[in-house]
């Protein structure tokens, strides 16, 4: 059943994604991006409460478990985010990233059809793994708006102004400030992920690893923000830092 | 029944003739009466525009109708060879959908004219000069008018060179009411271009020019501030959008000034306008990253293309408009 339900999210998205790049490719805008994502995050609710009930805990115990939970934080943020601040398009860029979190989830292998229940859960490691993966949604959509920026950023540098794409992509200077507001938010959870992640018990040394290596992700995007916040950065290195700093952390702890 | 349309354009008529017929805003319900009147038929509406002044009737015999409105209308057209088009039953419900699609408008897709059809018509309902069959139709258009601008790009896109920089600037800095305008040169283009970026909510303005007085002139003009001409870098800190139109023979921004105040704007987006020529701005300052750079050659450019765009898109508004009338006209 909880297979069902990421399967079903997972054909949404990619509806979302496909039905928003078609109406583009026609000079339009697709109105009904947000409501293919609200009935893709309806089935990943089920999932989660199927695959909970399962383990008895918040299924993060697998790889493929962490994915498809971090692509229904995505959903969550860009549901929460994009059609607040009218942030046009975002639900089309998200689409594909939340297709492929989960996409990667079912891949054959992945997701134990019968997962073992978790007896000794902790509420440190419970809050640790849920809000970690939480901040994590948020970071990968401020990576989608950054990779929004980056695109829109080419387009008026090499004065390629034609086509949807160009029209309905918000201004520079919100995507920036959606960026960074993102990126604050995402910092916010994962410290609190961190400091529950520190608090937790640690039997092994890959669990204290574990938390060195969050630790690191942690102070490269305070670095980032920082950066921006005293200094002040360029849009497109502000973008490419949250796109790189994103992919290098997912990177890094699925070998973790 | 049948519908019935009068009317003298800028393609039939100059405008010492167009003036003789048109009636101001306040009096569309009143003309309206007086064409009723003229004509002997059971509903009318006018619609006036700096453009065109149209009468549409309903009718149950349109030559007779078109006889009396002639003899009426033409004491205005005296020492002037015949500016009137005439259409009847469906040729005349489709000119009323490409007029309110933008389609007949001087500037191809304007969205002025929607507006102002649809004031014709209020007026008109107004002082009791439309019915049953000038209501139903004119509710119909309105929606074709409404299709034809939404399914397709007829309307996409500035077609000049002040739109452009302002809808490039909505683009960067989206609305302007945060952003700082900067005008090196107080020439007429410069003026013209500061004055849209004004006219949308620009938070404020800053002149330098040559000789400060003509700047301190525009700057109150423009209800900014007047900064010295050499002082213009000291002011680029604050500012988002630049306007360079100078009379210089060489250019008067150079990329090593602008790189000397990056890290002073905390390396915020910079849109510099180059609307001069010879060329204010050296090419170069393109190449900083939050730069966005466009001389003259790349706004005409743009607003040509938005021409083009707009041209190509008259067969797909042809194509909504008979695929509606079928539905209008039976």
């Amino acid at each position: 059943m909880d297979r069902w339900f990421l399967i079903l999210a997972t054909l949404l998205a990619v509806a979302a994604g496909v039905r928003g790049l078609l109406a583009l490719r026609h000079g339009q805008k697709s109105g009904w991006t947000v409501w293919w994502m609200i009935a893709a995050m309806l089935c990943q609710i089920g999932y989660l409460v199927v695959r909970g009930e399962m383990r008895g805990a918040c299924p993060l115990r697998s790889i493929a478990e962490i994915s498809a939970y971090l692509a229904w934080s995505l959903t969550l943020f860009y549901l929460l985010i994009g059609p607040v601040y009218r942030i046009s398009l975002l639900g089309v860029f998200t689409a594909p990233v939340v297709a492929l979190f989960q996409g990667f989830a079912l891949l054959p292998g992945k997701l134990d059809p019968t997962p073992a229940r978790v007896l000794n859960t902790t509420a440190w490691g419970e809050t640790h793994s849920a809000v970690s993966v939480l901040a994590y949604g948020a970071l990968a959509l401020a990576a989608v708006a950054g990779v929004m920026f980056l695109v829109l950023d080419r387009q008026l540098k090499e004065h390629h102004l034609k086509g949807g794409l160009f029209r309905f992509l918000p201004p520079v200077r919100e995507l920036l400030v959606s960026l960074e507001r993102l990126l604050w938010l995402g910092m916010a959870l994962l410290s609190v992920g961190l400091i529950a992640g520190i608090m937790m018990p640690h039997e092994t040394e890959s669990a204290w690893e574990h938390v060195f290596i969050a630790s690191g992700v942690w102070a490269a995007y305070i670095g980032l923000i920082l950066t921006k916040w005293i200094r002040g950065i360029t849009g497109r290195k502000f973008a490419l830092g949250a796109v790189l700093l994103f992919v290098l952390s997912l990177g890094v702890f699925a070998f973790v | 029944m049948e519908l019935v349309c009068l009317g003298v354009n800028h393609k039939t008529a100059p405008v010492e003739v167009r003036e003789r017929f048109a009636v101001g805003i306040t009096r569309l319900g009143e003309a309206s009466q007086n064409l009723l009147e003229m004509a002997g038929a059971p509903e009318g509406v006018v619609v006036s525009t700096c453009n065109r002044t149209e009468f549409y009737l309903a009718a149950e015999n349109a030559s007779e109708v078109f006889a009396k409105l002639e003899k009426g209308l033409a004491e205005k057209v005296h020492g002037h060879e015949e500016p009137f088009y005439r259409y009847e039953k469906k040729e005349a419900a489709r000119h009323l959908c490409k007029v309110v699609s933008g389609m007949d408008s001087m500037l191809l897709g304007e969205t002025e004219i929607f507006g102002q059809v649809k004031q014709a018509y209020h007026a008109a309902h107004a002082a009791g000069t439309t019915g049953p069959f000038l209501n139903k139709l004119f509710q119909k258009v309105f929606s074709v008018g409404k299709k034809v601008r939404t399914q397709t790009s007829i309307q996409e896109g500035s077609t000049s060179i002040g739109n452009v920089a302002v809808e490039l600037a909505e683009k960067i800095f989206g609305h302007l009411k945060n952003s700082e305008v900067m005008v090196l040169g107080a020439g007429e283009m410069s003026r013209l271009t500061a004055q849209a970026l004004v006219s949308r909510g620009a938070k404020s303005i800053i002149v330098a020019n040559r000789t400060h007085d003509r700047a301190i002139e525009l700057a109150k003009e423009m209800k900014g501030r007047a900064v010295r001409f050499d002082n213009w870098l000291g002011v680029l800190k604050n500012v988002d959008v630049v306007i360079s139109s100078t009379g210089a023979p060489h250019t008067i921004i150079h990329k090593a000034e602008i790189e000397s105040i990056r890290r002073a704007r905390k390396f915020r987006p910079l849109f510099l306008i180059d609307i001069a020529v010879p060329r204010d701005i050296e090419h170069t300052v393109g190449e900083i990253e939050e730069v966005y750079l466009y001389d003259i050659d790349a706004l005409e450019q743009l607003a040509e293309q938005a021409k083009v765009r707009r041209v190509n898109q008259i067969l797909e508004c042809e194509k909504i408009i008979e695929l509606e009338l079928l539905k209008i006209v039976r």
